[in-house]
C-alpha cells in the first residue's frame, strides 16, 4: 500500500469520526431543548384569567397544556368563569384569537336564569353564543 | 302548631315564587346572550307550572327581571302538542306568552278533552279566563268557555 494511500484512509477516518461526533452533538442538543420547552408548557392545577370579548374570564383545570400562541387546552376537569355564566366541564380547548372555547365532554353551565346540562359545546364569545350538541336539558328557575 | 303553621305557609310561598321551567332538546340547543333567546332542536319538550308543550323546533325569548332572566314568549314548530291539564291541543305552531297567559295555535289545529275533538285552522287559549277560540274551515268562529272551572272561582 502506497504512502498516498494511508494518507487518504486516515483523512477518511478522521473526517467520519468528526462527521460522527456532530451528528452525537445534534442529537444531545436537541431532546434537551425539548424538554425544557414541554417543561414550560405544562402547568398543573392551573388557574387564571383571561380577557376576552365577554370581559375577564377566570380558567382553571387539572393541568394547562399551551397547545401554540393561540390555542390552550385545559386538561381535566375545568371551568370558565365570568358575569354571564359558570361552565364546568373536562377537556376544554380554548382558542385564544377567534375567543371560541369547546369541548365534547360532558358540561354544566350555570347562568343567572337556570342550570343546562349537556354532552358538549361550543362557546363562540365574539356572537354571544354557545352552541350545545347532542341531548340537552335546561332547567330555569323562573 | 303555630309554628307548623308558619312552616307550611313559608314553604307554599317559597315554592310558588321559585317555578321552574324544563327545556329538554334531542339534538341540540343555543343560547344567544345576545338576542336574548334560546333555540332547541330535535324532539323538543318545554315544561313550567302550566302546561306540557312538545315540537321538532322551539324558540324562547326571555328578558331580565330584577336580576333574573325568565321567559316571556316560547315559540313552538312543526308537531306542536301541548298538554294543559286534560286538554291536549295539536298543531304545526304554536305561540306562548308569558305576560297575558295565552297559547295561540296554527296550522291543522285541534283540541282534544275527555268529552270532545274539535277542529280547526286556529286555536286561542286564554289561560286565566278559561277561554277557548277555534277558528274553523268554514271560517265560523267558536268560543268555549270553560264554565265549570270558571264557577267554583
Amino acid at each position: 500500500m502506497s504512502k498516498l494511500n494511508k494518507n487518504y484512509i486516515i483523512n477518511f477516518f478522521v473526517f467520519v469520526l468528526l462527521l460522527f461526533q456532530a451528528v452525537i452533538y445534534y442529537y444531545n442538543v436537541n431532546p434537551s431543548s425539548q424538554i425544557i420547552n414541554n417543561k414550560s408548557m405544562t402547568v398543573e392545577n392551573f388557574s387564571s384569567i383571561v380577557l376576552g370579548n365577554s370581559g375577564l374570564t377566570k380558567i382553571g383545570s387539572e393541568k394547562l397544556n399551551k397547545v401554540n400562541e393561540n390555542n390552550i387546552y385545559l386538561q381535566g376537569k375545568s371551568y370558565l368563569e365570568n358575569d354571564d355564566y359558570k361552565i364546568y366541564g373536562y377537556d376544554i380547548t380554548i382558542n385564544l384569537n377567534e375567543d371560541i372555547s369547546y369541548s365534547k365532554k360532558s358540561v354544566k353551565i350555570i347562568n343567572s336564569m337556570g342550570t343546562l346540562d349537556a354532552k358538549g359545546f361550543k362557546n363562540k364569545d365574539s356572537e354571544g353564543k354557545i352552541f350545545f350538541e347532542g341531548e340537552v336539558i335546561f332547567r330555569s328557575h323562573d | 302548631m303555630i309554628k307548623y303553621i308558619y312552616i307550611f305557609i313559608n314553604l307554599f310561598f317559597y315554592s310558588s315564587l321559585h317555578s321552574e321551567s324544563i327545556v329538554k332538546a334531542g339534538e341540540s340547543l343555543i343560547w344567544d346572550s345576545e338576542n336574548k333567546s334560546y333555540t332547541a332542536i330535535g324532539s323538543v319538550e318545554f315544561t313550567n307550572d302550566i302546561f306540557y308543550a312538545f315540537s321538532e323546533k322551539m324558540v324562547a325569548e326571555y328578558v331580565e327581571q330584577n336580576n333574573k332572566e325568565v321567559f316571556t314568549k316560547v315559540e313552538l314548530f312543526e308537531n306542536v302538542r301541548i298538554e294543559l291539564k286534560d286538554e291536549i291541543f295539536e298543531g304545526n305552531y304554536a305561540i306562548y306568552t308569558r305576560d297575558n297567559n295565552i297559547i295561540k295555535l296554527t296550522g291543522d289545529v285541534s283540541i282534544q278533552s275527555p268529552t270532545r275533538l274539535l277542529k280547526g285552522y286556529e286555536l286561542i287559549a286564554d289561560i286565566d279566563n278559561n277561554k277557548r277560540i277555534l277558528n274553523s274551515a268554514n271560517e265560523e268562529s267558536l268560543v268555549e268557555v270553560l264554565l265549570e272551572n270558571n264557577a267554583s272561582n
